[in-house]
C-alpha cells in the first residue's frame, strides 16, 4: 500500500450570508491558498463557481476529527514534563541509595595488619591480606577481607565478607557475631530488615591468587 | 662496610640474648669479623652468656658520652678471635640513649666490622626503638606459642614504621628464628607449627632451633651452646650462622621427633 500523509490547515465555516462570504474571500483568498475549506450546511452554485474561480480547495459537509486546542496540548506537555522530572528524581534517589549500599569511597589495602595496628576508615575497605591477632579495624562502610582475620573487626556497613578464625572478634553494627556461626571459609554477613544474615559464600574454599 | 642486624622479639625470655651470643660466635667461626652489642641498658646479660662479665670496664653509654673510646670499650672474646663485644651500662637506664649518639656509634662499628649484631631489650619502648632505628636487617626470635607470636608481630609492625631505612623508602630485611621447638609437642598439636607462624608473621625463615637442656647450662658457664658440637641447639645455631654468612645450608626439620621419624619410615613400608 502506498500512502501519503499531510498536515493541512482547515478553515471550517457555515454560510449564512453569501455576500459577506464572497466579500471576505475577495479580501483574504490569498491567505486561504494552502487551506482546506470545509463548508458545513448548504450553499448555492454561485459560491461553488466563486470557489472554483479562485481555485480554492473545498469539501462539503464532512465530519472533521476535532484536534485539541493549543492550550490543552501545552498543558499536557507540561504535565508530562513534570511527571518525567519526578520519576527521574525517584530513579536518581534509588540509584544513590543502591550505590551507597554497594560502595562509598573504597580503600584498597594490600598489607598485613599486624598486632597493635588500628585502622579507621569512613568508607569501604577491600583488604587483600591478613588481620593478625591484636590488630583492630574500624570500618564505617562495607568490608571485604580476602585472607584470615584473627583480630578485632568493627563494621558498620551494609555487608562484609570475611574468613574468621576462632580467635577473631567480629562486631557488625554493634552486635558481636558469634564465631561459631562463621564457617572456616569466606562468609557473607549482611544487614537485611534489621536482621544479620550470615551465608557461606562458596562451598569450597577459594584461592584468590 | 658491614651490616647492622637487630635481634628483636617483642616478648621477653624467648632467647634473644642466647641467639645473639650464639650467632655472634657462629659468624666468628665462619671467619667474619663480628661485634655483638648489648642494647639492654640497665639489664645487661650478654656479658655473662659470653663469659666476659669480669672483662667489662667501659660500657656503650660511656662511649656515646665520650667518656671512653670505642677501642677501650670493645672486649675481645676469649674463645674466638673474630668475635668482639660491647657491653650495656648496668647502672643507667634506657632513657640515656639518644638517636644521634646511637647513630654515630653504630656507623663507626659498621665501618670496622662485617657484622654488627644489636641485642635489643624486650618490649617496644625507647630502648627497642633505638636498636631498630639504624638496623639494616632484623632477626626476629619467637617461641612457638601465641603470646610470643603476637608480641613479635607488634615488634615487626613498629620496625616497619619507625626504622630509619623504612623512612627513606627502603625495606628492612626481616628473618625469623623459631626457638625452643619441642618436636613431640608440635607433632601432638600442642605447639604451633612453623608454617602457621610463618603465615602469621609473613617474614623469611632463617632457622629453627630445638629445645635443648644444654642451653641453660651453657649460658650459666658462659660458653655459648654453639661450642658444643653434640648439642642439637648448637648445631641449629651453626646452620643459621652459615646461612647468615651466605652459605647454602638446607633446613633441617627439627619438628619431627626421632620416634615421629621412625613412625614415618614405618608408614612408608605399610
Amino acid at each position: 500500500m502506498k500512502s501519503n500523509q499531510y498536515s493541512v490547515k482547515i478553515y471550517e465555516t457555515t454560510i449564512t450570508d453569501e455576500e459577506k462570504f464572497i466579500a471576505f474571500f475577495e479580501l483574504n483568498h490569498t491567505l486561504f491558498k494552502d487551506h482546506l475549506i470545509v463548508i458545513q450546511g448548504s450553499f448555492s452554485t454561485r459560491i461553488k463557481k466563486y470557489l472554483k474561480k479562485r481555485s480554492l480547495t473545498y469539501l462539503h459537509n464532512i465530519d472533521l476529527p476535532k484536534g485539541r486546542s493549543r492550550k490543552a496540548l501545552e498543558e499536557e506537555f507540561e504535565e508530562e514534563r513534570r511527571e518525567n522530572a519526578v520519576s527521574m528524581q525517584i530513579a536518581e534517589a534509588e540509584l544513590k541509595k543502591l550505590s551507597s549500599r554497594l560502595q562509598n569511597n573504597l580503600t584498597v589495602l594490600d598489607k598485613m595488619i599486624r598486632s597493635g595496628r588500628e585502622i579507621n576508615i569512613d568508607g569501604d575497605l577491600l583488604l587483600l591480606n591478613r588481620v593478625n591477632s591484636g590488630a583492630t579495624l574500624n570500618i564505617k562502610g562495607n568490608l571485604i577481607i580476602t585472607n584470615v582475620v584473627e583480630g578485632l573487626i568493627r563494621c558498620g556497613g551494609n555487608f562484609m565478607m570475611l574468613t574468621a578464625s576462632p580467635k577473631a572478634n567480629i562486631i557488625f553494627h554493634d552486635v558481636t557475631v558469634d564465631n561459631e556461626l562463621l564457617e572456616d571459609k569466606l562468609n557473607r554477613v549482611e544487614l537485611k530488615n534489621n536482621e544479620i544474615i550470615i551465608t557461606p559464600v562458596l562451598k569450597k574454599e577459594i584461592s584468590w591468587a | 662496610m658491614g651490616i647492622i642486624i637487630a635481634v628483636i622479639s617483642g616478648k621477653g625470655g624467648v632467647g634473644k640474648t642466647t641467639a645473639t651470643a650464639n650467632l655472634g660466635l657462629g659468624i666468628g667461626m665462619n671467619d667474619q669479623k663480628c661485634i655483638v652489642v648489648d642494647f639492654d641498658i640497665g639489664q645487661r646479660n650478654l656479658d655473662m652468656i659470653l663469659g666476659l662479665e669480669n672483662r667489662v670496664v667501659y660500657d656503650m653509654v660511656q662511649v656515646m658520652d665520650e667518656e671512653a673510646t670505642l677501642k677501650q670499650a670493645i672486649i675481645k672474646s676469649k674463645v674466638n678471635e673474630n668475635l668482639f663485644f660491647l657491653a650495656a651500662s648496668q647502672s643507667k637506664d634506657k632513657s640515656v640513649l639518644d638517636s644521634s649518639k646511637v647513630e654515630k656509634m653504630v656507623t663507626k662499628l659498621k665501618e670496622d666490622f662485617d657484622f654488627v649484631i644489636l641485642d635489643s631489650p624486650a618490649g617496644i619502648e625507647s630502648g627497642f626503638e633505638h636498636t631498630i632505628e639504624f638496623a639494616d636487617a632484623a632477626i626476629v626470635v619467637v617461641n612457638p606459642e601465641v603470646s610470643s607470636i603476637r608480641d613479635a608481630d607488634r615488634a615487626i609492625g613498629i620496625l616497619d614504621s619507625k626504622s630509619n631505612k623504612v623512612k627513606h623508602g627502603e625495606d628492612v630485611a626481616k628473618y625469623l628464628i623459631i626457638n625452643r621447638i619441642v618436636a613431640n609437642m608440635v607433632e601432638s598439636g600442642e605447639m604451633l607449627k612453623s608454617e602457621d607462624i610463618l603465615e602469621i608473621l609473613d617474614i623469611k625463615l632463617l632457622g629453627k632451633v630445638p629445645e635443648d637442656r644444654g642451653v641453660i647450662e651453657a649460658s650459666n658457664r658462659g660458653k655459648p651452646v654453639i661450642l658444643d658440637k653434640k648439642s642439637i641447639a648448637g648445631q641449629a645455631y651453626s646452620r643459621i650462622s652459615g646461612r647468615l654468612c651466605g652459605q647454602q645450608v638446607d633446613m633441617k626439620d627439627v619438628e619431627i621427633s626421632d620416634s615421629g621419624l621412625f613412625k614415618k619410615i614405618v608408614g612408608i613400608f605399610k
